[in-house]
């Protein structure tokens, strides 16, 4: 009998104990704070720093704050500073979800800059969408998605590939091996890519997706040799990349006859991997850190300043920069009115900046970003050498490769034939 | 003396239904709700496996394959009934018209109806529990193999999945739902009615445990969990025993998993990937594993600690840290979970002993899966 | 021809790797029973050892294998005595610690070498290809198969020729009478778990000029190398050895004969076919019991 009693309190405690230490929500008061008071703008800042992509996501976040900060120093946005609101998504989807939701509508920020990969910023669209709020997503991605509460400034396929594919074509052949990670960008770019070669009549020898985070590549490496392509067309990320490229290299295979041509490896993959193992592979990318302009000069002494003489920028780190200051512009010609994300999103429009890339311009039509695609080869001390740079900013086609659809500002439309 | 336990044991578990029903009665912010409700599913996950490995003794480290498949149940159900918004046309969800695909593939067009689905959501995970657990314990493997078997299969499935991204939406999972409407009610994520039906499942879920592990079939299962061989002597079909409880805790994952569809809004391959299948069994070992309220407790304490400490600014850095660091103290030193603390004297009345803990001779290792008859011998000249 | 030389290769070479990963595995689950999910994390202190040894002393590949066995080693020995040993004949709940052990090492890394990838340099005369009968094959993949080999040779000796191998393989079998005839059981485990993670730290030296360095690359290896010791059977040296044979060469042929992703769904799924009709392995130690 005693033991019925003392067992219950003893429960009824731990509980009350473990409810306690597990919920501070429930005694620490979420004061819910107006989205633009007193001389504060609140923004989220979502970028992963523990887990996988934190690799890369971690200069993404650096290039936010600093972008902030850079801000806040010359008095904020019309005398209102920028407060940052940063969580970690640690590389998960779903947490990914969860901090958006804390963002959003826990904290009330009147935008959040994140996401690298699309499968965190498919899982966190449905926060946005729900509650109309805005998303800036600085990283390249596969097009085909026109959504209302998103700002896009990394670069779309067409931006990507448009010159690059031709390039290729006329300076090493019409065999293309299309190698990729498993997952939705890859694929998209490489239909996009067997669209182009169609037109050049060039030939796919061999399509081939390996996993995440896949090192192992003698399998892929004993294919190139049997199919013998004139380009490998890279569309792996991360590790693979270093990977990919020093086993490459290790067997033997000359990059003058069979260059691989990436849309994805930046000078953050060639610091790992080594300059010799990059040496004569090409890249295309509206931003390379070598790039000669006097913006982009004062962006990479201002990002080693601040974060390390030995780190490097790359072509999503830079517009995770540039969007910021876009923002800026955005909510600086608000001026005096209320802050909400759909508003900030219309005076985004037709923004323009000059970035370290050039200048760069929010288009009305679709909210992507004009961009200026360079074409790069690495060198031996871990930069590209610009090889060939667009004479004009190329317009963003999110649904390029599919006549029948077109993104306009309130959605995604289907042309009539 | 069972009945003082069995009654100290109702109302301990009563009392703890009663107070996570009673939150959304102190708290209507939808956002905490939604927070909430997520731990809650982790509790039914998490008391999901103690049915299995705190009660049978079968370490099953691919839980998540059940709960994965439960959500993806869930989602292509919902996603079917989406306003396509994006790009879909002729009825087909969006992702799949990003690969091209022509007409509706055939696994998806039964999931045109909640009824099925849902019944698909329990259904499933335990067809395949059923096929896998009567194709290892037949074998007689136990123990430590189980654990490598479930989770080569989970390592499969998950490649599986990514790979088929014309039929799973691949690596992105399926994102973009609609709510769920049900019998007049609407389970949006932030909604309270989502919050009930998430706190109602996991009430549900402990008493049926509570059920089943008071039953004849359960002391079985914990004789099982305790000597697997001494069972069979006692004429018990061992596997079939085994089996059973694999498939309930399977079905309970997987009806975990669709309630998480709700709550999160989207399914995605991580929810049946290794990190997450690892983490059920942490909570379940920290909260304790041979109790179901225990081990519910385990996962909502655990993942409430994390997503706070997570989120201040302070331990932006070292959060990790400090989780690895709770686990190394809580398996060191309360090696029984959280719930011993509370009540070691309900257990030792219980159980005699739980067969791990009483070997002090790592040598052993291996036999005491109990693959080898041989091993029985040398249990009648230890202490007990 | 050159297709299955190619082939062969590819397949020994994989196998290498693998072998190098599960055999600091194999000799820490056979001799204690401790299913170490750290183990990852030990082959991961042994990449950023070289790389932290290279880029701020400056030194080369090879020297640096020798102190990473030492690092690593004593990492592992010091968690040994302060953490694992108290949770011995607990195997599944040693899965839980070594898990906590795995998130702090790797999150201490992220904190101490930062999140993004590192580089550790090749040495120069392994960076080109040499012609193997006649087919070009990548000379540091060879530098791995043969060094994998001596130090199998290398672990072969010393569990075999001599006395701490001696008192090891007592250990092994039957520890409360080894103990009986005045061996240190727990001397004996602790330098075992030491050198078991010393393997490790070298596999992850050798692996990572071929493939990258980051926090989170031992993870994937983990896996794979339970894989590898449960197939090959448990306190088998020859069962590990022989599992990652057939696992490397199974994986490369099915990788190049379709795509990775497939080649590791169907490896996998054979290995669960394999341990249900034989659990103890390809090779199981026979040992008396009682």
């Amino acid at each position: 009998m005693g033991l019925k009693r003392r067992t219950f309190l003893k429960g009824a405690a731990a509980l009350g104990a473990g409810t306690a230490v597990g919920f501070p929500g429930i005694w620490i008061k979420n004061a819910s704070l107006a989205q633009a008071a007193g001389g504060e703008i609140k923004v989220g800042v979502l970028y992963s720093l523990t887990g996988t992509t934190a690799i890369i996501e971690t200069s993404l976040n650096q290039a936010t704050l600093m972008a902030i900060e850079e801000i806040n120093a010359e008095g904020g946005i019309n005398g209102k500073k920028l407060v940052p609101i940063v969580e970690d998504p640690a590389s998960d989807p779903a947490t990914f979800a969860q901090k958006a939701r804390k963002l959003v509508v826990g904290d009330k920020c009147v935008s959040v800059f994140g996401s690298y990969t699309s499968a965190s910023r498919k899982a966190v669209l449905p926060v946005f969408e729900k509650y109309n709020n805005l998303y800036w997503y600085p990283t390249l991605y596969e097009g085909r998605e026109c959504s209302k509460n998103v700002i896009y400034t990394g670069a779309v396929p067409n931006q990507q590939q448009k010159e690059f594919v031709p390039w290729l074509v006329k300076n090493f052949g019409k065999k293309f091996y299309l190698i990729g990670s498993n997952y939705i960008y890859p694929k998209e770019e490489n239909n996009v890519c067997k669209i182009l070669l169609k037109e050049l009549g060039g030939e796919v020898v061999g399509e081939e997706y390996v996993p995440l985070g896949h090192s192992e590549f003698s399998s892929v490496i004993q294919k190139f040799k049997d199919t013998n392509p004139n380009v490998i067309f890279s569309t792996v990320v991360g590790d693979s990349v270093v990977a990919l490229h020093r086993q490459y290299k290790a067997a033997g295979l000359d990059p003058a006859k069979m260059p691989m041509a990436s849309l994805t490896t930046s000078e953050e993959e060639i610091a790992a991997m080594g300059g010799e193992f990059a040496v004569g592979h090409f890249t295309s990318a509206p931003y390379f850190q070598s790039y000669d302009s006097p913006e982009n000069h004062k962006f990479v002494d201002a990002f080693r300043k601040r974060w390390g003489k030995d780190k490097t920028t790359n072509f999503v780190s830079e517009p995770a920069y540039f969007q910021v200051h876009l923002f800026k512009q955005a909510v600086a010609k608000l001026g005096s009115k209320s802050l909400t994300p759909p508003d900030i999103r219309m005076a985004s429009w037709d923004q323009e900046f000059k970035a370290p890339e050039g200048m760069v311009k929010i288009d009305p039509k679709n909210s992507h970003t004009y961009l200026w695609p360079k074409i790069g080869e690495a060198q031996k001390d871990g930069q590209f050498k610009i090889i060939q740079q667009v004479k004009e900013w190329v317009e963003p086609l999110p649904y390029w490769a599919y006549p029948g659809q077109v993104c306009t500002p309130n959605g995604l439309e289907n042309k009539k034939a | 003396m069972r009945t003082s336990v069995m009654n100290a044991r109702i109302i301990g578990y009563a009392a703890f239904c009663l107070i996570i029903l009673a939150v959304p009665l102190f708290i209507d912010d939808g956002y905490l709700l939604n927070k909430l409700s997520r731990y809650l599913v982790f509790g039914i996950l998490s008391m999901a496996l103690s049915i299995s490995w705190g009660y049978t003794g079968i370490l099953n480290l691919g839980q998540a394959v059940s709960f994965g498949l439960g959500s993806y149940c869930m989602a292509m159900a919902l996603k079917l009934r989406t306003i396509p918004i994006q790009t879909g046309a002729n009825g087909l969800p969006d992702f799949m018209v990003w690969n091209n695909v022509k007409s509706m593939p055939w696994l998806w067009e039964p999931f045109h109806s909640y009824a099925f689905a849902i019944c698909a959501g329990v259904a499933v995970p335990v067809v395949l529990a059923f096929l896998l657990g009567s194709f290892i314990f037949r074998a007689r493997v136990t123990g430590v193999y189980v654990a490598i078997i479930t989770l080569a299969m989970l390592v499969v499935i998950n490649l599986l999945i990514i790979d088929q991204q014309r039929l799973t939406g691949g690596f992105n999972g399926i994102t973009d739902l609609t709510t769920l409407a049900l019998f007049g009610v609407e389970f949006d994520a932030y909604s309270p009615a989502t919050y009930y039906l998430v706190a109602l499942s996991l009430t549900a879920a402990l008493f049926l445990g509570l059920a089943l592990i008071s039953s004849k079939t359960g002391l079985i299962m914990q004789a099982i969990r305790d000597d697997e061989t001494r069972v069979r002597y006692f004429g018990y079909d061992v596997a079939s025993y085994q089996n059973f409880a694999f498939c309930v805790s399977a079905g309970i994952a997987g009806f975990a998993g669709m309630l998480y569809t709700l709550v999160m809004e989207f399914a995605s391959p991580t929810f049946l990937g290794v990190p997450i299948s690892l983490s059920i069994v942490i909570w379940c070992a920290v909260g304790g594993r041979a109790s179901l309220v225990g081990s519910a407790l385990g996962a909502i304490v655990v993942t409430g600690v994390q997503g706070s400490l997570s989120e201040t600014p302070a331990f932006l850095d070292t959060w990790l840290l400090i989780m690895g660091a709770l686990f190394i103290a809580v398996v060191l030193f309360i090696p029984k979970g959280l719930v011993s603390v509370l009540d070691f004297r309900l257990f030792r009345r219980g159980r005699r002993r739980e067969t791990p803990s009483a070997r002090p001779a790592p040598g052993a290792a291996a036999p005491e899966t109990g693959r080898h008859a041989s091993a029985a011998l040398p249990k009648k000249f230890r202490a007990g | 021809m050159t297709d299955t030389i190619n082939q062969l290769f590819t397949g020994l070479s994989i196998a290498s790797i693998l072998l190098l990963v599960a055999l600091g595995l194999a000799i820490i689950y056979g001799t204690m029973g401790v299913i170490n999910l750290a183990h990852g994390e030990f082959v991961m202190l042994g990449a950023y050892t070289v790389w932290l040894l290279q880029s701020q002393f400056g030194i080369d590949l090879l020297t640096c294998l020798v102190f990473v066995f030492l690092i690593v080693g004593a990492i592992g020995w010091l968690l040994e005595r302060t953490m694992i040993r108290r949770l011995y004949g607990r195997p599944l709940d040693t899965i839980l610690l070594t898990w906590g052990i795995g998130v702090m090492l790797q999150q201490a890394v992220r904190l101490g070498a930062g999140a993004q990838l590192r580089y550790v340099k090749m040495p120069e005369f392994l960076t080109q290809a040499v012609s193997v009968f006649g087919v070009d094959q990548s000379a540091y993949r060879i530098f791995i198969l043969l060094l994998t080999v001596a130090l199998l040779f290398a672990t072969y000796c010393l569990m075999f020729r001599t006395d701490f191998g001696m008192r090891l393989r007592a250990v092994m079998q039957n520890p409360e009478i080894a103990r009986c005839f005045g061996i240190n059981a727990s001397r004996v485990y602790s330098m075992t778990f030491a050198y078991g993670a010393g393997l490790a730290g070298l596999a992850g030296a050798l692996v990572s000029p071929l493939k990258s360095v980051s926090p989170d690359m031992g993870t994937g290896f983990v896996v794979d190398a339970f894989m590898v010791v449960v197939v090959g059977g448990v306190q088998s040296l020859l069962g590990t050895v022989v599992s990652a044979g057939i696992l490397g060469q199974l994986s490369g042929v099915i990788a190049f004969l379709s795509n990775d992703t497939l080649a590791k769904a169907l490896v996998f799924f054979s290995v669960v076919i394999l341990i249900r009709f034989r659990p103890q392995g390809i090779f199981a130690m026979k040992m008396r019991r009682g």
